[in-house]
């Protein structure tokens, strides 16, 4: 071939949706998984642990106890792939609650009242000195710290508490010493605009 | 019914938002659980917040301790699972047999890329990566970076987040086609005044593209991507499979 016809440059075919593309192949693979396939749940595993270990790390902190809530989690997934149902939300979103939800009651069932309060300070933003990320994830790192900017002071403050900090939203209305009701509302306000910030699949 | 709510609360389903945060505690989850199986509304928008929420999640992601997939893998043939669609026990036999084979592969890819991180020019290349690191991350957080996915003409797709004030733009894909070894993805920069080669992509373990920063933008220019012969090539040779005007 010789020099490129401007003509025929970029898009002849439509190209696919890689997001939804992926999130079909692990709905696909954890089917597989529940059926027993072991390849499929090592699949499974490659798509999902860095981003279950991730989260388990941000609300428990300590690297060991992270890596132990992360292999249980994982674990989960392989004994309950049965159990995910696919007329309910993403296997993504199946995953990350099943981690999140054992990170925080991790938490909540360890940490002593006295050390939770010296980790309210640094619950707020996402760090970004994680050193050979691949960029992917870097982009969507700041995709989510952008759309967290977007919230008022108090809905940031109540999700970010609640999520990455790990508290109840009594202690959040607590911590940031405003009514109960306010926080419950602020927390759904919240993650409507985050929802519409970030669009569907990304 | 009437439930008794913390707080005086009378509309439960109110509380879906901490619900998908799980900022609700042991009583008020279980409560709330109760309440949604009734209310299909309420489960609902539970879905789709906790598709929100696990963004915040997989926001966190980063890499797992090296020995945690075989440990995973491993425990997973030791564990039966919760009622399994069709019960097939001769092939689960033979897959009870070839897992423990599949964690030690594992294991040994593990150890491989340890010792292989550790020859040679480790240093010189971990520095490279962390300024290259530092390079994206000023592109990234610059106050006027605009992102833009574009598909990628044969399958994948292309992401470009550029900041006119820093004169840089990252580059990065997915899902790009695999190419035989004599061959690469070169980027190129292309405007009134012809198509100037922009970088090579190099393809990382997961089929992600990692990043091409450029300093020399041109009014007008447009950013593309073909095909071209391992090392790259002055002039494209190959129709372009991507064109993002920047």
């Amino acid at each position: 071939m010789t020099a490129h016809d401007p003509a025929s440059r970029a898009s002849r075919e439509p190209a696919r949706q890689p997001a939804a593309d992926s999130a079909a192949d692990l709905a696909a693979l954890l089917a597989r998984t529940a059926r027993g396939d072991e390849a499929a749940f090592e699949a499974v595993y490659d798509q999902v642990a860095a981003a279950v270990f991730g989260v388990a790390k941000r609300v428990i902190r300590d690297p060991a106890q992270s890596e132990e809530v992360a292999q249980e989690v994982l674990l989960e997934v392989w004994r309950t792939a049965s159990s995910f149902d696919t007329g309910k939300g993403s296997a993504m979103a199946w995953v990350m609650t099943l981690a999140h939800r054992r990170a925080v009651d991790r938490v909540r069932s360890a940490h002593k009242a006295t050390e939770r309060e010296r980790r309210i300070a640094s619950t707020t933003d996402i760090p970004f000195d994680e050193v050979a990320e691949a960029v992917e994830s870097a982009l969507e790192r700041e995709r989510v710290r952008r759309c967290l900017a977007s919230l008022t002071e108090l809905q940031r403050e109540s999700v970010t508490l609640a999520y990455y900090g790990g508290y109840t939203y009594g202690q959040v209305a607590d911590l940031l010493g405003v009514a109960v009701g306010t926080v419950k509302t602020r927390m759904r306000d919240a993650l409507i605009r985050l929802r519409d910030c970030m669009g569907v699949a990304g | 019914m009437r439930l008794t709510w913390p707080f005086g609360q009378r509309e439960p389903h109110t509380l879906a938002g901490a619900y998908a945060l799980d900022a609700l505690d042991g009583q008020d989850r279980q409560r709330f659980e109760r309440h949604m199986a009734g209310c299909d509304a309420c489960a609902q928008e539970v879905t789709e917040l906790r598709e929100t929420t696990a963004r915040l999640g997989t926001a966190t992601a980063v890499s797992p301790p090296l020995g945690m997939k075989a440990k995973v893998l491993a425990a997973a043939t030791r564990t039966s699972q919760h009622t399994p669609a069709v019960p097939r026990r001769s092939t689960r036999r033979a897959v009870l047999v070839a897992a423990p084979a599949m964690a030690a592969a594992a294991a040994l890819i593990a150890i491989a890329t340890i010792f292989g991180l550790a020859s040679s020019d480790a240093n010189q290349r971990l520095d490279q990566a962390q300024q290259r690191n530092q390079a994206i991350a000023a592109v990234l957080t610059a106050t006027d970076a605009t992102m833009m996915t574009r598909p990628v003409t044969g399958g994948g797709h292309a992401t470009v987040v550029m900041s006119h004030h820093m004169d840089a733009l990252v580059f990065t894909a997915a899902d790009l086609p695999a190419l035989p070894a004599s061959q690469c993805y070169e980027l190129w920069l292309s405007g009134p005044g012809g198509d100037r080669p922009a970088g090579m992509l190099i393809v990382s373990g997961h089929g992600m593209v990692s990043p091409v920063i450029t300093g020399r933008l041109r009014a007008g220019d447009h950013l593309m991507l073909s095909v071209e012969p391992l090392g790259g090539t002055p002039r494209p040779t190959t129709p372009m499979m991507l064109d993002v005007p920047l």
